[in-house]
């Protein structure tokens, strides 16, 4: 059975088209990534699901029960971890943990054994005011003020932005765990490389679901060719770029430029050089390279 | 309940971290009533008075017409015996009685002075005391009239009576004033910060989202400031009394529950507020300017109601400050009792109940 089942979802604010017509399921166990720049919705996706906010149309039911007349079963049972710091910073880490328990009608005791690996790395923090918490640490016990009432469900909009590297990282470790107790996960973020971690992803864009499938079928559907140049002047390189604009899809990627083809790269990696050569561009080799999820979602949001 | 006591917990456990709120609380109520100390004049017109009159002759009669004409008062009461002019300072709610002795046509042209006898509602000093000196000027002008149409006359003399606050004592007036102000800034700012912290800072969010009920989330973050409003207020009634010497004529009972139940009303237009706005700045700004400030001004605790004009009559109408200054006045200085002020506090805990349920509803608002 489907934990979550969208389908044409609709939501405006004013002017504003926050949703448009989105439809998808996300099933039993599964981590579930909805990924996108900001402003493409995703926020206004998790307040409709958390029962905050109402869709203007269309249908949406968080394990089975209607956003719209059920909200009031549904908030027992899913767990919520909002992108910016949510807790008291004035309260202790274990105060904070208590009161949490406490508003979700569980407690502390019941409950250690799911939260126990998370706990055991800020429990020697817990007399800490949660406000004094590094981000990764704050985070940690966000989850933990998320999961101690034992949801079937758990929303994370955006947990891991302001997050360091090396807490990212052991962040998604959390969640992997989470997902083998059985609990479903539905996960929002901005950065591409944590979307791979996903077991199917959601690629956002203007309130719209521009692709769905597992981060495997979105790479191998990749549609073009793909190539990486180094120059040392990116700049230059990128004012040029705008002539050639209509052979490829072209974008800045770290210090390197990505240019997708659309024709078999023998015919245009020569066209492409003689341009260059033509505009003056020194550049290193053009290589052909496998494109990553952030290649495919701007392939998807900007190519053809 | 286990919920409700675990809110309470918590925001005790906020304020008493943030101990400069708690100091400023506890403090500011004490500074203003010793530093509090100044009265504002001001000009009178169609003050209710009861008149007296015990001679029923030509001459009374023409001092009655006199003092009608005058414009400064409106007769709404003739009472035929001393012993009903105390009635009309409770139920007619007239500021002064006039009375004039027997024989006064009699006694103007006899050999002693005339004495004319003033009781004036001195609960509310500036007016009463203005009042008098306008019932002076009126007096002087009717011998002066009368010794130019029948030459020599006795000069009338004057006795004033000052009832409910005999030696218009400042401090009896703005108590009242400054707990009214303390309560709303304890207990309508404070509770109006708290909640919009929670939504600023996106944990109302989590509380929402928690199958807590709403109801103890609003009523658990309230009453830890209802009842630092209650010490404060308890701190001001003390040093009145002890320091100031200020009376408590009416039962100590019903003045602590008025100011419960001012709490409650005040309570309620913080949350009212916080349930309008987003950020703690905002709901700062609107709960002084928009509740703060008009109560200051329109309560009638610096300037009386009845001397301004129309549209802030009625305005005053809508701040609960005006109901519950009336109604603290008539029980410490008046010593009326419950019958006497159930209206004020019906209007007082009906406006609570219809915030509340405002606020409760737009709280728990999905849109």
């Amino acid at each position: 059975m489907a934990v979550i089942s969208v389908s044409h979802l609709d939501k405006s604010y004013g002017k504003v088209h926050a949703l448009r017509d989105v439809s998808f399921e996300v099933d039993e166990a599964e981590v579930f990534g909805v990924v996108g720049p900001d402003g493409a919705g995703k926020s206004t996706l998790f307040n409709i699901l958390t029962t905050l906010l109402l869709p203007d149309s269309g249908d949406a039911a968080v394990l089975g029960l209607d956003v719209r007349t059920r909200y009031l079963e549904i908030r027992k049972h899913i767990g919520y971890l909002p992108g910016t710091f949510s807790l008291y910073p004035d309260l202790t880490v274990e105060e904070n943990l208590v009161f949490f328990a406490t508003m979700y009608q569980s407690s502390i005791k019941e409950n250690m054994p799911l939260i126990a690996s998370i706990w055991s790395q800020i429990e020697p923090f817990k007399k800490r005011f949660a406000g004094k918490l590094s981000g990764g640490m704050k985070q940690k016990l966000a989850l933990c003020c998320a999961l101690i009432h034992k949801p079937v469900l758990l929303f994370l909009d955006e947990p891991t932005t302001g997050v360091d590297p090396v807490s990212r990282k052991e962040f998604w470790e959390i969640l992997r765990s989470i997902k083998q107790q059985g609990i479903s996960v539905m996960v929002s973020t901005p950065y591409m490389d944590e979307a791979t971690l996903c077991d199917r992803i959601a690629l956002m864009q203007d309130g719209q679901i521009m692709r769905l499938d597992t981060p495997k079928n979105i790479i191998r559907d990749f549609n073009g060719h793909l190539v990486t140049l180094q120059t040392p002047d990116i700049f230059q390189l990128l004012k040029v770029m705008g002539q050639y604009a209509a052979h490829c899809t072209f974008y800045p990627y770290g210090e390197n430029l990505h240019v997708i083809f659309y024709e078999p790269l023998e015919k245009a990696i020569p066209e492409f050089e003689v341009f260059l050569q033509q505009n003056d561009i020194t550049h290193g080799e053009i290589e052909q390279i496998e494109p990553n999820i952030e290649d495919c979602f701007i392939e998807i949001v900007k190519g053809n | 309940m286990k919920e409700l006591r675990q809110i309470l917990k918590k925001e005790f456990t906020h304020i008493f971290r943030d101990r400069i709120t708690l100091f400023l609380v506890l403090a500011i109520p004490i500074m203003l009533v010793l530093l509090f100390g100044f009265t504002i004049s001001m000009d009178i017109s169609h003050a209710k008075i009861s008149v007296l009159d015990l001679s029923k002759d030509s001459q009374s009669k023409a001092l009655v017409e006199k003092i009608t004409s005058s414009g400064y008062f409106e007769v709404v009461s003739y009472p035929n015996a001393e012993s009903e002019i105390d009635g009309d300072f409770k139920e007619k709610n007239v500021k002064l009685a006039i009375i004039i002795p027997p024989h006064f046509e009699e006694q103007l042209t006899g050999e002693k002075f005339v004495t004319i006898q003033i009781i004036s509602d001195v609960s509310d000093m500036n007016v009463a005391s203005i009042l008098n000196n306008y019932v002076k000027l009126i007096l002087n002008d009717f011998t002066s009239d009368y010794n130019a149409a029948e030459g020599s006359v006795n000069a009338i003399e004057l006795t004033s009576q000052m009832m409910y606050n005999p030696e218009a004592n400042s401090v009896y007036m703005f108590v009242p004033g400054i707990i009214t102000l303390i309560m709303i800034i304890v207990t309508a700012l404070m509770s109006s910060i708290t909640l919009s912290r929670e939504v600023e800072t996106g944990t109302m969010r989590m509380l929402l989202i928690a199958p807590v009920k709403k109801v103890y989330v609003v009523i658990g973050k309230v009453i830890p400031y209802m009842i630092l409003s209650f010490i404060s207020t308890l701190i001001i009634i003390i040093i009145s009394v002890v320091v100031f010497h200020m009376p408590i004529n009416g039962s100590v009972w019903l003045l602590l529950l008025l100011c419960i139940v001012f709490m409650l009303t005040s309570a309620s237009f913080g949350m009212a507020i916080s349930a309008m706005v987003k950020t703690q700045l905002d709901a700062m700004m609107i709960t002084m300017m928009g509740l703060f400030l008009p109560t200051a001004l329109l309560s009638g605790f610096l300037f009386p109601i009845d001397n301004m004009p129309f549209f802030f009559q009625i305005l005053a109408n809508i701040f609960p400050g005006k109901w519950f200054i009336i109604a603290i006045k008539d029980v410490m200085l008046k010593g009326s009792g419950f019958l006497d002020i159930w209206l004020y506090m019906v209007i007082l805990f009906g406006m609570a109940v219809v915030l509340m349920a405002f606020s409760m509803t737009r709280l728990d608002r999905r849109r």
